[in-house]
């Protein structure tokens, strides 16, 4: 077993920006997994891990001189998923700071401190490590996924966020 | 991180060769703004570099500076590279049109041939002399206006300015191991194929200067033959680094367990 997964998220920034979406390509995830993941190169990315491995996640600009950093990364409860899916890959068009209607499933504690308001244009994103240990609990097969935001130098319209990429532990 | 960091130098050339300084007519910005540089549009630019450390001190990103002299009153570096070429080919194919007219012509009594050739002449604009010292791109073409035509005896003070050079980037930062600058080749003929371009050891924060020599060129007229100048002047700029740790962003803290909520995950299949 490879002691680390890394996920990278590829941006074309300006192409996200100008039409507003991650999708239309704009977004393309990769994972060095060593078991077969589900589709590369697509925001869909479903990385394959195994209880215990530590996955990583990096976010990289097409265009090197155009900012990008990774927001937040959070795993939504599926009840919640389907109310949280419309808009998907859409700017969230929400000033910053502003006592934002929290993304599904932040409110139950699941999330790191960056969505809760409590930072602002001085979040520092850029020293933030993506880091964590795959839970054991994780039942083989499942598809967890997870709301990858990313923020896109700042303003209103800087952060946009996909529902779409999952974990999924690898089935015996 | 890994984005790569501009910083352009806009240069007023006709006011600085005026002047004969680049204090006033120089102009800085950088992509760095959303990180703290300070003055950006004035010559009063200070660089913000943030750089970032693990726990045990060892930098954790690298930060590449990129150097991009640009002109005001110039014809736009984007222009393809022939341009001066051809634009000087079109005036001496008008010019052997004319010429070509006139003689004709010549055999017609009562043409006024001198007054033609005069003619002819304003029109052709003036070539720049070669010397050994200023071959290259700029010499050998004629000379034009920022719009592109051919600067002829009518508005000779028009005229376009070669782009400013970067030749050197010196001082503290450098002198104390902060950035290890060096020109580069480039296939980007926007930069006429070289640009300046840094490493910044962020490890030391701090505010350091730094100065470029930026070399201009004036057209001087001697003994009735046209020829570029080179003229050497400085600009100072400096960095401001500073260094953070880094830190994990699920827990905060050291690395721990994903935050996963229990009710979290779906069968592949299942609505």
């Amino acid at each position: 077993m490879k002691p680390q997964v890394n996920i990278i998220a590829v941006v074309d920034v300006i192409g996200a920006l100008s039409g507003s979406t991650l999708l239309d390509g704009n977004l393309c995830m990769m994972d060095d997994g060593e078991h077969s993941s589900a589709h590369q190169g697509t925001p869909d990315l479903c990385t394959v891990v195994q209880p215990g491995q530590v996955v990583s996640w990096t976010a990289l600009a097409v265009d090197l001189q155009t900012p990008v950093e990774i927001k937040n990364i959070s795993f939504v409860p599926a009840d919640d998923r389907h109310a949280s899916g419309q808009g998907q890959g859409q700017a969230q068009g929400r000033p910053h700071g502003q006592g934002q209607s929290q993304p599904h499933g932040q409110a139950q504690g699941y999330s790191n401190g960056h969505a809760q308001g409590e930072h602002s244009e001085g979040d520092k994103l850029d020293l933030d490590v993506w880091t964590g240990v795959v839970p054991g609990w994780l039942q083989p097969g499942v598809a967890y996924q997870y709301r990858l935001e990313l923020q896109m130098y700042e303003g209103e319209n800087s952060v946009m966020h996909i529902d779409t990429p999952a974990l999924m532990c690898r089935q015996h | 991180m890994p984005q790569q960091l501009a910083i352009i130098v806009l240069v007023d050339v006709g006011s600085a060769l005026e002047s004969e300084s680049l204090e006033g007519n120089t102009y800085l910005f950088d992509n760095m703004k959303l990180q703290g540089s300070t003055g950006q549009g004035t010559g009063e630019l200070v660089t913000a570099i943030n750089g970032s450390y693990w726990r045990d001190g060892s930098q954790a990103s690298e930060q590449v500076l990129n150097w991009l002299p640009y002109s005001l009153g110039s014809i736009p570096p984007t222009v393809p590279r022939g341009y001066e070429a051809d634009r000087a080919r079109q005036s001496d194919e008008q010019a052997l049109a004319a010429l070509q007219d006139l003689a004709s012509k010549s055999s017609v009594p009562g043409t006024d041939q001198s007054e033609q050739l005069s003619q002819v002449r304003k029109t052709v604009g003036a070539r720049v002399k070669t010397t050994r010292r200023t071959s290259g791109r700029l010499s050998g073409q004629k000379i034009l206006d920022v719009t592109g035509k051919v600067v002829t005896e009518d508005n000779t003070a028009a005229y376009t300015y070669p782009a400013p050079v970067i030749t050197d980037i010196y001082g503290e930062a450098v002198d104390s191991k902060i950035m290890y600058p060096a020109e580069y080749g480039s296939p980007d003929l926007v930069t006429d194929g070289w640009y300046w371009s840094a490493t910044v050891d962020t490890s030391r924060p701090g505010t350091y200067s730094y100065v470029m020599r930026i070399q201009l060129h004036k057209l001087v007229g001697l003994n009735g033959e046209l020829r570029w100048e080179a003229v050497n002047l400085t600009c100072p700029s400096a960095l401001k680094i500073t260094s953070e740790p880094r830190r994990n962003a699920f827990t905060k803290a050291g690395m721990g367990m994903l935050p996963i909520p229990p009710g979290a995950g779906t069968r592949p299949g299942t609505p």
